[in-house]
């Protein structure tokens, strides 16, 4: 073959797909490299691995990632949904309504981070004076410095930042339901209620389904509101697994370990998506 | 009547959705403008009397944001007119082309989309630094291209497909070259594409965090949101500055954002419905 048969559109893509491996094949095949050799580059088997995953802090810090995942996950797309059927109904100043929801998802993250980490200042935050005011709490609580209340606390920024994303979807997905179905249940009488759980909400489904995958993935990879705010801590208590790639790399230097950890963080993820894949494929063939 | 009594119910949540939203950006700017006295003090204050511009003037004369706010230009823009060039001629070609193997490498770019960052911080450091591209603009832009460039040809290839085949195969039986028709009769009809790929690659490069703080660690080369993120310190936390820095940091994407708000949502809701 020469060059001439080549389909044109291999030299139009060419250049992209030549970078993209550059910038993500690569990197891979050499992270998978990286974990199985010590510093000198000699190999190491499972060492690494090994020495990664029996430290103590390991299971809290699985146990954060995944407390932190399906906390804003949960958030996310209950108070998105929530305000996508909410947006949809018609009322005065709607359009302005909903570009002001667009703020929190507009905000630069760090920008998110920094601003509700003033907001739960423990003397001085705005969030711990209105409680008191309103007497839910007796007394000023260290929201950021309280191993009980610091992944609540990041949870509830995450859920800040991306439920307008949930919302915007949910709205578009409302508006191709046609109004038929909306009349064939109100000539029967039926609650508003009653329209959300059986229109709305099946109707939404396959949407639904595809950003819980992306929100899961973006949660899996926040670092900026977590590393910004506490920095993983007090004592570990907010550290999540791609913060620990990092300080492993970055802080101790251990590029090694690093990599063994982000080789293990890869799978995980991957076994995550195929299981999720799984589940909901099936499920829409029944 | 119906009507009537609905937006009675609705008002409420939508008062308190609204509140949610807008509530802490307001508190951000409001607290830039407060003069340290009104920050510390019990019970806080709503608004400053009298609203000074103190913090701006520590934010942009006496700390290092202005430099880190060009910075941050710099690489955004580098970054994304880098990924803009790429994915034209790749969009193109997987909108116009059937070849073996398109579909493939199609996913592959989607892929490429999802993957967590952190994944890749290790190699990407070592390769940069092999390169000598630690602490420079360039290795910054290059990067992220990993941010931009999948996005980017995805929805280009999108919008080159919904452009007419007929209109550019008047144009080559009228003599023209491939590459004319692209430059000549497509890319001007994909304009709009082009506008909402600038725009998400340049708030997607002026947001990132990570990559930053791994491979810009340099005083002279430091981006935005490490800027901001330095200036909290555990202990001493200049927070009327935070604010005010916050503020600078936001404006060119509220400015974007204010400009382009229609065509923002309009594109990505069009996206959504389309499937």
């Amino acid at each position: 073959m020469t060059l001439r048969n080549i389909n044109p559109g291999i030299w139009f893509i060419l250049p992209t797909m030549l970078l993209l491996a550059a910038l993500i094949v690569y990197p891979m095949v050499s992270t998978a490299q990286l974990s199985v050799t010590d510093a000198n580059g000699a190999f190491a088997g499972m060492r690494n691995f090994n020495i990664a995953i029996s430290a103590p802090s390991t299971r809290l810090i699985l146990f954060n990632t995944a407390y932190y995942v399906i906390g804003s996950v949960v958030f996310q797309l209950l108070l998105g949904i929530l305000a996508g059927i909410l947006l949809n109904q018609t009322f005065a100043g709607r359009s302005l309504v909903r570009s002001l929801m667009l703020i929190p998802w507009v905000v630069p993250g760090i920008v998110a981070a920094m601003t509700w980490a003033w907001m739960f200042h423990t003397d001085y935050g705005i969030i711990n004076y209105m409680l008191m005011q309103v007497g839910i709490i007796a007394e000023p609580i260290g929201w950021l410095t309280n191993p009980n209340t610091v992944m609540p606390a990041l949870i509830a920024v995450n859920a800040w930042k991306m439920f307008p994303f949930v919302a915007v979807m949910v709205l578009a997905g409302l508006q191709s339901v046609p109004e038929e179905l909306y009349e064939a249940v109100r000539v029967d009488g039926a609650s508003f209620w009653h329209e959300i759980w059986h229109i709305m909400l099946p109707q939404l489904r396959p949407v639904l389904v595809s950003i819980t995958l992306l929100l899961t993935i973006w949660a899996l990879d926040g670092i900026t509101i977590i590393y910004s705010i506490t920095g993983g801590g007090p004592a570990n208590r907010s550290m999540i697994f791609p913060i620990q790639i990092y300080v492993q790399a970055f802080e101790y230097f251990e590029f090694n370990r690093a990599a063994a950890l982000s080789v293990v963080y890869f799978l995980f993820i991957c076994v995550i998506i195929v299981l999720y894949m799984r589940v909901f494929a099936a499920q829409e063939k029944d | 009547m119906r009507d009537r009594r609905r937006t009675a119910l609705i008002a409420l949540p939508v008062l308190i959705l609204v509140v949610l939203a807008v509530f802490p950006f307001l508190w951000m700017a409001v607290s830039a403008f407060k003069p340290l006295s009104q920050l510390y003090t019990i019970p806080p204050r709503w608004l400053p009397s009298p609203p000074t511009l103190d913090n701006f003037r520590n934010v942009l004369f006496e700390s290092n944001i202005p430099r880190y706010f060009v910075n941050s230009l710099i690489i955004s823009v580098g970054s994304t007119f880098l990924a803009l060039v790429f994915a034209i001629f790749a969009a193109y070609g997987f909108a116009r082309f059937d070849f073996r193997g398109r579909s493939a490498a199609l996913a592959f770019v989607l892929i490429g989309q999802l993957l967590p960052t952190a994944t890749v911080i290790v190699p990407l450091y070592i390769v940069l630094n092999y390169l000598g591209l630690i602490n420079t603009y360039l290795g910054l832009i290059l990067v992220y291209l990993i941010l931009t460039l999948p996005l980017s040809v995805w929805m280009l290839t999108g919008y080159f497909r919904s452009i007419p085949k007929e209109l550019e195969d008047a144009a080559i039986i009228d003599g023209a070259s491939q590459l004319g028709v692209l430059f000549r009769i497509s890319l001007p009809l994909v304009t709009p594409g082009i506008i909402a790929v600038t725009l998400y690659s340049f708030v997607a490069t002026w947001n990132e965090f990570v990559f930053a703080l791994s491979f810009a660690t340099e005083k002279e080369m430091k981006t935005l949101p490490i800027g901001l993120a330095e200036f909290s310190t555990e202990f001493d936390t200049d927070w009327g500055a935070v604010m005010a820095a916050s503020f600078v940091m936001t404006l060119p994407i509220a400015l974007i954002f204010l400009v382009m708000q229609r065509m923002f949502v309009g594109g990505l809701m069009s996206g959504a419905t389309k499937g």
